[in-house]
């Protein structure tokens, strides 16, 4: 009872977290594998075709991180790590590192789901090379062409690196951007790695679109990590 | 000083008396050859011996220009005519005498200075030896006071005196005792009465020594500090002489090399140990957070998946909800064990950056909305961004565990507050979180922030209260160098927590 068509690797050494993440994926109708090592995760990616990977950092044969670095070389499939690791400088590496999304344990299989329908979004829109001139979330809309933000089918003001940084956000809809990430693309490489400025100006984004800053419906901080624009 | 003037003295005359010898003798010679007819060359040239002689024997410049002009004098007296008087009948002598005293005058010199340089190079030879004896057995050396013991008795040795050394520890403060060079192969320690003072006098001195009241102590400069004094008794330290006291300093210096040496092999040690405790520390923190997690992921995702499989008024879905909620409880307990274990170290210094205030907020709530959706939560932030220098991860923490305290306490549909406002006045930023709860109780309030204090008896057993949560709250609070306070509102039933974190003056 495929719902699906997409195929997803599950790399978790935990056969517990394994079955619960499998029933799930089940539950919800998609196809999946399973491999428990790093060595067999690549095994398996070079003999099936593998849409969206989700990857446990602690792996026992090698680092996660390892695994993540070799698929990168050839594939731009999205990868979602999961790991029982919370410290902000590994989630930062991990998705530096190209991870597209990172879940820490223990996470709600609705969580999960939501992630997964995420990079799913992701998948389509690489296969769909047609760039898509207008994006949405709930009542925010960016038009790309224009250089024009809407809130509530109202015409939002802000300024260029506002209007930057909010695209931005929108062209990567769903994930996690890392601080580091966010300056390199919007000040541009040579800025450092100073927050201020960047705290600054999602403060100023936020005023003008969020109804409360301290309770955003768009723009969601990563404590310790970054930003994600959400994705329904 | 004035023993020393005396010894000078005392060797002048010695000198004299010699002069006065030789040139008897040499006259004595003289009258012999005159006697037997010898040409009167001879005894020029048994005079300029006699010069010679005086020179090598006196080692000095002085004497040796005195000798030369004398035995012009004694010769032109004794042996030129007329006898017994200054003055010379044959003017081919005035020749003579002044050949003769310039000739006396550069062997002299000649002579004393090759005497003086030989003296000199045996001077050195001495002290180079001495030196190398001392670097020699200072790198057998097994620990400080080894070092110290060695060098006081090469410095006995060397200088013929009970020598003396008294180390300083780690700390850069002088010990208790001193060792003290005895006897030949005996060493003792001795009690230090005013151990403080001798460390401030020396603190004065950059160079040379300090006078006392038994002792003069040289400071052995380390690289740093000072490590130690080299103490020389009074009597021994008052005549020593200028190349003696080179010596002493440079075997000083090669006791301080050593020393500094063993200082900084222990210190490396030292920290060699603390990293791999400190490896061993994280590692063992990384597999208990990673060892926790896991099974509370599978727990947690099981009993969910449970919950969705039955309806909502099946009995399995209420068992199923409890599972979840344990162990929701459990993971928060997990993290605040590990915050604790990482602030209550020390070692670990807080990662302060600049955060807004709203974001840590977003976050708390976020995090609080996923957990319990049926609370709505109120924020108050000021209109302008506030940035305040906090670890966001922690004071994230902070926030979430006094909302879950709040949460604990109030039925949903009650109010539950969060405001944040800057107190210009103190330089800090006040955060209060209220509830419409049933309130702390007045024997409660001294105690809420205290380990394991669990606030009402009856809620022990249910499994959601050891006062772990708010003792965290306090810890990392504390840490930023801010307060923590709770009580009960005065505007009806409820309780009331503020914190306040420093602003460090780099905002206005």
């Amino acid at each position: 009872m495929s719902n699906y068509n997409e195929c997803i690797l599950v790399v978790e050494d935990d056969i517990q977290i394994q079955n619960f993440i499998c029933y799930a994926l089940k539950n919800e109708g998609f196809r999946y594998i399973t491999a428990g090592t790093g060595e067999g995760a690549l095994n398996k990616l070079v003999s099936e075709p593998v849409d969206i990977m989700l990857l446990d950092l602690g792996l026992p044969d090698f680092d996660g991180m390892e695994v993540l670095k070799k698929v990168r070389e050839w594939s731009e499939m999205p990868i979602i790590v999961v790991s029982a690791r919370d410290q902000d400088k590994e989630k930062a590496s991990a998705l530096d590192g190209g991870a597209d999304d990172y879940l820490t344990k223990p996470f709600s299989a609705t969580e999960l789901m939501a992630r997964i329908r995420v990079a799913l979004r992701h998948l389509y829109k690489q296969g769909n090379h047609i760039p898509q001139v207008v994006l949405s979330v709930g009542g925010l809309q960016i038009d790309f062409d224009k250089r024009l933000v809407y809130l509530d089918a109202k015409e939002v003001h802000i300024t260029p690196m506002e209007y930057n940084l909010l695209s931005l956000l929108f062209r990567n809809i769903g994930k996690v951007l890392t601080t580091g990430s966010i300056i390199k693309e919007v000040w541009g490489i040579g800025y450092g790695t100073d927050t201020q400025a960047l705290r600054a100006l999602m403060a100023a984004l936020r005023r003008k679109i969020e109804k409360n800053p301290a309770k955003p419906r768009y723009i969601i901080t990563e404590i310790g990590v970054g930003y994600r624009l959400v994705d329904e | 000083m004035t023993e020393q003037s005396n010894s000078n003295l005392q060797e002048n005359v010695h000198r004299i008396l010699l002069m006065v010898v030789i040139f008897v003798a040499a006259s004595g010679v003289g009258y012999i050859f005159r006697y037997v007819d010898f040409p009167d060359t001879n005894i020029v040239v048994i005079y300029l011996l006699a010069v010679l002689i005086t020179a090598w024997l006196t080692r000095s410049f002085a004497f040796g220009f005195i000798a030369s002009i004398l035995a012009t004098f004694s010769f032109n007296y004794f042996f030129a005519e007329p006898l017994f008087t200054f003055s010379v009948n044959d003017p081919n002598y005035i020749i003579t005498f002044i050949t003769m005293t310039v000739t006396a005058l550069v062997t002299s010199t000649l002579t004393s200075h090759s005497k003086r340089s030989a003296l000199a190079a045996q001077e050195k030879e001495a002290e180079t030896k001495a030196i190398y004896n001392l670097t020699n057995h200072l790198t057998a050396a097994k620990d400080i006071h080894d070092i110290a013991g060695i060098a006081i008795f090469a410095i006995s040795d060397c200088f013929s005196c009970k020598a003396a050394c008294l180390c300083f520890d780690e700390n850069g403060l002088p010990e208790q005792t001193f060792i003290q060079q005895a006897a030949k192969e005996k060493r003792i320690r001795r009690e230090v009465t005013n151990a403080q003072e001798i460390k401030c006098q020396l603190e004065g001195i950059r160079t040379g020594f300090e006078i006392g009241t038994e002792f003069y102590d040289w400071p052995i400069y380390g690289r740093e500090s000072i490590l130690g004094i080299i103490r020389i008794p009074k009597e021994k330290a008052q005549i020593m002489n200028e190349s003696q006291t080179r010596l002493l300093r440079s075997m000083i210096e090669s006791t301080a090399l050593a020393m500094d040496r063993f200082r900084s092999v222990e210190q490396r040690m030292q920290s060699r140990e603390e990293i791999v405790k400190e490896r061993y520390r994280a590692n063992l923190l990384r597999a208990i957070s990673h060892d926790l997690r896991t099974p509370l992921s599978g727990i947690i995702g099981t009993s969910e998946m449970l919950m969705d499989m039955t309806e909502a008024n099946d009995p399995r879905h209420a068992l199923a909800g409890n599972i979840q909620k344990d162990a929701n409880w459990l993971h928060s307990l997990v993290e605040n064990i590990l915050n604790l274990t990482r602030l209550q170290d020390g070692k670990l210094a807080l990662k302060k950056e600049m955060e807004a205030v709203e974001e840590v907020i977003g976050g708390a709530i976020n995090h609080i909305a996923g957990r319990s959706p049926e609370y709505e939560i109120e924020v108050n932030v000021p209109d302008d961004l506030l940035l305040v220098p906090m670890d966001a991860k922690l004071i994230e923490q902070v926030i979430i565990n006094l909302l879950d305290n709040a949460i604990r306490h109030t039925k949903p549909g009650n109010e539950i507050c969060i405001t944040v406002e800057p107190a210009a006045d103190t330089n800090t930023v006040k955060f209060v979180i209220r509830d419409r709860g049933t309130g702390i109780r007045e024997s409660d309030l001294p105690y809420i922030f205290q380990i394991f204090y669990a606030v009402h008896a009856k809620h022990t057993d249910s499994g959601s209260g050891i006062g772990l949560g708010l003792a965290i709250c306090e810890t990392i609070v504390k840490a930023h160098g801010g307060d923590i306070e709770a009580h009960n509102r005065m505007d009806g039933p409820g309780s009331e927590f503020i914190f306040t974190l420093p602003m460090e003056g780099n905002r206005k």
